[in-house]
């Protein structure tokens, strides 16, 4: 079934309306509603980071005025709030008995603990309440796309859906660390200019006036290295790219004596990328001491400033010092949120990306009330005048009637492109088509639920999907009530046994997703134990194509047999043989059933099958 | 550790002069930094002394921070881009290492693993030049800068600023070993994650078609919290070092506070000094704190060293010493006589004493069951594996002594594998000779039946082919490889398996086409299906290494073996008695 695509990919879906804004409102209140379960502990997260800051903020207070100020100066006239630390520290003094400046030490440690406490308790409750949020939006987003139907993803490539679950998820993890550190940057920020503006207004705006400096520099520092840190990525990738590429085809290129034009190849790339690595680097070391130095040039201007303002009595010696301390808190937060933009930027394209996704509504219609099946079904399928198309202008399947009968093994061949596929995906109901035009035992198809349904029906399509998990868990696929006893007897009855036996560990071998470590042939017969297995009253099978070796189409040609003895079977057929043993052959051909009877019927006939036939197997007939 | 650091100076020793220009820098750097508490002291002392007059501090400290601007930003280029030459000449070595190695190397490294050594490897000795030299040189100045001023403002306070370093060196370093490891979850984690969505949309069609869907689902949770869980583990690491870092840190600033606050009580230090303290000791305190992280990058660049040179000391696999004494152009005589072969030492023959002549011009089938040789054999001839002297021929001469380039061309072999790389198709048809006319690719196309599939893209033959472009079919891929086997019109053509996803109308076209175009040249080809080796001239069967029957297609047949048997249950179908004579028991 994944081999062809029945209408062309279409990516319009993708590139949807993405507004591209920095901050975008709706999406971070529909993002909110994953956050909101966990609202309470996000509120006391809020609490803490207020309490940490005002401890960490408190820090330099004790060393510029409580102890050069009031202990060291003996400065009497109080110019800047010291906010109780002096009376603190005097009373822990008077308490115990000790030197003030003992008692400074004192409550220097206390609050120094406390902010540790404080701070820790706010990260990890802040990250707890992230952290759940996101998992939860990253399951729901995985439920909705493995719920769309087959229809969908004949539309999209699986790498571009997949990359909302991860990537664009992963983005939002970013962002909100990056959030965290931000918090952790600005709530000190404001505790310290609030003390800052209290002790001088004048110095503090001067101050102040280096935030835009260093946030436009910041900014065009970023807008011109996001382009070259593109370039960078984009060159390195293709050197992965190309090295993998000549690694996997390294036989090929040894065959072709290509080994010096490869090389040549490579190195150009890796020039390339080397140019704009050291390009970036030039920006980078550029701006990389730019801040620093406007640190040190404020504290210059502190200086400067406050010999004047302590001439004339508008500052203490303590505030100079506790300026030149707080200098760090006001100017980081800025760096910080310069880092920070990417991110945030990338982060909101992903959220829009993440709710365009779960916006994705296509589905298959189920009934209101769904038709209640028989315990065991007879089996028998009836098409009746079915017309479908997956896009309106192409018509697939023109006015298809016939019937097979309970328990009979039908073939169904026909060239590429004639509907075989199609019917047998109608069949499972993975696309919408109009009612009354397919019964099971009598019952109109659209009536049954999908789930219902496809319990009843088991498919080998021609990849067959391997689950992560024990072959075991492979066959019972979460049914519990097949044991390993009934695998096993399932196994060796589609002569999977063989094989599964020689493994290290049998039936607990673990398989690998995609099953890399079976063979072709291995992992169809595993496939058709699955179906045993399960005993489903219709089998569904795409013969697959490639040519195996001798041995192992016996083994599957024989289970084959197993397999659909008694049961009403489909077959795709592309094997003499398989078609030579189904009871009748439907023949179709442009989307209309052109012939239908038995083998030798339709070779009697001279039609459309008889040149089919003659065509394709007249190597093998020639001398049957 | 050391020794394995030591072999890059190969590698770092081109850029010695830069690297020495960048260290120095660094220091008159620190030494500048370390000046602007100098400064500020005296500043702050005459304010304290009750002078207004603070220019000359001023001017000092802006002086020193633009020389400081200055001097920094040209020694982190220099280093950086030290770091960035290394990463492109071991980039370029790795390639250039990896280029000659064969089936014996593929049979120990996977690829996977060789992209991590050129990806991840390369990238962490670049960050340990770039960023670790950096670090390391500037603690080390930052360390001598740093206590020499406070030795200078106090040398009885400095000593009893000693004492908590040591804690704050093995907090540094312990947590840094626990968040390598936590963030190497996240990251196992993460890959976890993208994998199991990959495959499991991947094979979508047929979980809903197995109603599996809530499995799926209930299984993605537990990897989704499986993350969720490792990035918790790593917050809270990284969390507790930014609450127990400052606080240790806060030890020196506490012993300043106490000791420093008396000495300055009793005017045996300057407030100014008292204020320095506390920055140098914060210059001092970084290198403790990062000094973890430093030995772990050292000790990690020391595992990727080693990694890297177990391959770039690697020989080529295959040896190419031409005798001198070969013709210039292979017509195309070939002889195996006694060839014996084996993989490994310790695995059994691959191949045992195969005596076969094949005549200029011949064409010959080989057949047998999976693993029976027919490979090895063939690659035998190519020297794709390491040919044993003596024993594998071309017009008299043996292998080993013509240029390997030369054997290779003219001997054209299409491996059983149809790979096809990520560019257009008329590159991948032409890979050998990039500069073929467009008419002789597509009469190459023509002959391996490519051409109607081509004609079907808007782009033609410039269609990007595999994960970037138009994902091939497996019979268009086998098509496709072909073409770039008939294209060569090389005296010998050896297919290996290359119609197994062919189908049979198809097959038949390429073969008669096979026929007019190899006319009077010798061609090989395996095969599974009868269809295919009757044609042939005469057809070998293979059986555990050995030949077990040479012929035509009705002498073989006549001669009722392994051949005729299998011409029997391809025409007819088998039945019971295949199953117990042909295959043994069934399971």
């Amino acid at each position: 079934m994944a081999e062809t695509t029945p209408v062309g990919r279409n990516y319009s879906m993708f590139d949807a309306d993405l507004s591209g804004a920095v901050l975008n409102m709706h999406l971070l209140s529909r993002l909110m509603r994953w956050m909101k379960p966990y609202r309470m502990t996000f509120a006391v997260s809020g609490v803490l980071i207020l309490f940490a800051s005002t401890l960490q903020v408190l820090l330099p207070v004790i060393i510029s005025l409580v102890v050069i100020d009031h202990i060291i100066q003996g400065e009497t006239k109080h110019l800047a709030p010291d906010l109780g630390m002096i009376d603190a520290t005097e009373w822990i003094a008077e308490m115990v008995g000790i030197h003030p400046m003992w008692a400074a030490c004192v409550l220097y440690a206390a609050l120094q603990i406390g902010w540790a406490f404080f701070g820790h308790a706010h990260r990890l409750t802040l990250i707890s309440s992230v952290i759940n949020g996101l998992r939860d939006l990253r399951l729901d987003l995985f439920k909705h796309l493995e719920t769309r139907p087959s229809s969908f993803y004949d539309r999209v490539a699986v790498g571009r859906v997949m990359t909302r679950v991860t990537n664009d998820i992963e983005a939002l993890y970013e962002l909100l660390r990056g959030m965290g550190t931000l918090i952790g940057e600005f709530v000190p920020f404001f505790v310290a200019l609030a003390i800052m503006l209290s002790i001088d207004v004048d110095l503090t705006l001067m101050l102040l006036l280096a935030l835009p400096l260093m946030g436009t520099v910041t900014y065009y520092f970023r807008r011109a290295t996001r382009k070259l840190f593109r370039l960078v990525r984009q060159t390195l990738s293709s050197l992965n790219q190309n090295m993998q590429e000549n690694l996997a085809g390294l036989q090929v290129v040894q065959l072709s004596e290509r080994q010096a034009i490869n090389m040549r190849r490579y190195t150009k790339i890796n020039e390339e990328n080397l140019h704009h690595e050291l390009h970036t680097s030039r920006w980078e070391t550029l701006y990389g001491a730019f801040n620093d130095t406007i640190v040190h040039i404020a504290i210059g201007v502190v200086l400067y400033y406050g010999a004047g303002a302590v001439i004339q009595d508008q500052m203490s010696l303590g505030s100079v010092i506790l300026f030149t301390r707080f200098i760090d808190m006001l100017f980081h937060p800025i760096v910080v949120l310069g880092e920070q933009t990417n991110i945030l930027f990338r982060a909101m394209a992903s959220g829009e990306r993440i709710f365009q996704a779960l916006d994705w509504d296509e589905k298959i219609h189920e009934p209101d009330a769904p038709a209640t099946l028989p315990q065991r079904l007879a089996g028998e399928v009836q098409f009746k005048n079915l017309n479908f198309a997956y896009d309106q202008d192409v018509p697939i399947l023109h006015d298809v009637t016939f019937t097979i009968r309970a328990g009979e093994k039908l073939a169904i061949v026909g060239p590429t492109g004639s509907g075989k596929s199609t019917l047998i995906r109608l069949l499972g109901r993975f696309y919408d088509f109009a009612d009354n035009q397919i019964f099971l035992d009598g019952i109109d198809l659209n009536r049954i639920h999908t789930h219902d349904l496809r319990t009843r029906i088991g498919v080998v399509l021609q990849d067959f999907h391997i689950f992560s998990g024990t072959i075991y868990d492979n066959i019972a696929l979460g049914d519990t009530t097949i044991t390993l006893a009934m695998a096993i007897d399932a196994a060796r009855r589609v002569n999977a046994h063989g094989f599964i036996s020689e493994l290290p560990n049998g039936y607990d071998t673990q398989l690998s997703e995609r099953g890399q470590n079976l063979s072709q042939g291995q992992r169809q017969l595993l496939a058709f134990a699955r179906v045993l297995a399960a005993d489903p009253e219709i089998l569904v099978l795409d013969e697959a194509t490639a040519s195996i070796d001798t041995e192992t189409e016996l083994l599957i040609q024989d289970a084959l047999r197993k397999l659909t003895a008694g049961r009403t079977s489909i077959l795709i057929a592309h094997r003499l043989q398989t078609i030579q043993e189904a009871d009748r052959v439907l023949v179709l051909h442009n989307g209309r059933v052109e012939e239908l009877g038995t083998h030798e019927e339709l070779l009697a006939n001279q039609g459309v099958y008889y040149t089919l036939h003659s065509l394709q197997f007249q190597e093998a007939d020639a001398k049957a | 550790m050391l020794k394995s650091l030591y072999r890059l100076r190969a590698f770092v020793g081109r850029y010695k002069f830069r690297l020495t220009v960048g260290i120095v820098a660094f220091g008159f750097a620190r030494f500048f930094e370390a000046l602007v508490p100098f400064f500020l002291a005296i500043g702050i002392d005459r304010i304290a002394a009750g002078e207004s007059d603070v220019m000359m501090p001023v001017i000092g400290i802006g002086a020193t921070v633009i020389a400081r601007y200055v001097i920094v930003t040209f020694a982190r280029y220099n280093v950086r881009r030290v770091g960035l030459l290394v990463a492109f000449d071991l980039r370029q070595a790795l390639y250039g290492a990896l280029q000659f190695q064969g089936a014996k190397f593929f049979s120990k490294y996977t690829i996977g693993d060789m992209m991590t050594r050129a990806v991840a490897d390369i990238s962490i000795i670049q960050r340990l030049i770039a960023m670790g030299s950096i670090l390391f040189i500037i603690l080390v100045y930052a360390t001598v800068f740093g206590f020499g001023f406070m030795l200078y403002y106090s040398p009885s306070l400095t000593l009893l600023l000693l004492p908590p370093l040591p804690f704050v060196f093995f907090y540094a370093r312990w947590s840094a070993r626990k968040m390598f490891v936590a963030s190497k979850d996240v990251q196992d984690r993460l890959s976890d994650l993208g994998a199991h969505v990959q495959e499991n949309l991947s094979g979508i069609r047929t979980i809903q078609a197995m109603v599996q869907e809530d499995n799926e689902i209930a299984r993605f949770s537990r990897t989704n919290q499986s993350y969720a869980d490792a990035f918790y583990q790593q917050a809270q690491i990284n969390s507790q070092m930014m609450a127990w870092m400052p606080s240790l840190a806060a030890l020196c600033s506490i012993t300043i506070l106490g000791y420093g606050g008396f000495l300055v009580l009793d005017g045996e230090m300057q407030p100014g000094a008292f204020v320095a303290f506390f920055m140098y000791v914060n210059m001092v305190v970084q290198p403790f704190r990062v000094a973890g992280f430093i030995i772990n990058m050292f000790q990690r660049a020391a595992v990727a060293s080693d990694r890297l040179f177990e391959v770039l000391d690697l020989n080529p696999e295959i040896t190419d010493q031409p005798s001198g004494a070969t013709p210039a152009v292979i017509g195309g005589d070939i002889e195996f006589r006694e060839l014996s072969f084996r993989y490994d030492e310790d695995r059994p023959l691959a191949l045992e004493n195969i005596n076969l002549t094949i005549k200029r011009g011949e064409s010959i089938s080989i057949m047998g069951r999976i693993g029976a040789g027919k490979t090895t054999l063939l690659k035998q001839l190519v020297r794709i594996l390491d040919t044993p002297k003596g024993c594998v021929f071309v017009d008299g001469h043996d292998v080993n002594d013509y240029p390997l380039a030369q054997l290779r061309s003219q001997i054209a072999m299409v491996p059983q594998d149809p790979f096809l790389f990520g560019e257009p198709l008329k590159d991948n048809l032409t890979y050998d000779e990039p500069t073929r006319e467009i008419e002789q690719i597509w009469e190459a196309a023509n002959s391996a039946d490519l051409r109607d599939t081509i004609e079907q893209f808007p782009e033609q033959m410039d269609t990007i082919v595999g994960e970037r472009g138009v994902t091939l079919s497996g019979g268009q891929k086998q098509r496709a490889t072909l073409a770039r086997g008939f294209i060569r019109e090389a005296p010998v053509l050896v297919l290996d398996d290359c119609f197994s996803s062919v189908d049979t109308e198809t097959e038949e076209h390429i073969l008669s086409e096979l026929k007019r175009l190899r006319r009077g040249q010798t061609t090989i080809l395996v095969s599974h299906r009868v269809s295919t080796a009757r044609h042939s001239d005469r057809i070998v069967v293979i059986d555990s290494g050995k030949i077990a029957e040479v012929g035509s297609h009705d002498e073989l047949i006549a001669s009722g073996g392994f051949y005729a048997e299998l011409e029997r249950i391809q025409r007819e179908g088998a039945d019971e008695s295949d199953y117990e004579g042909f295959l043994g028991a069934p399971s």
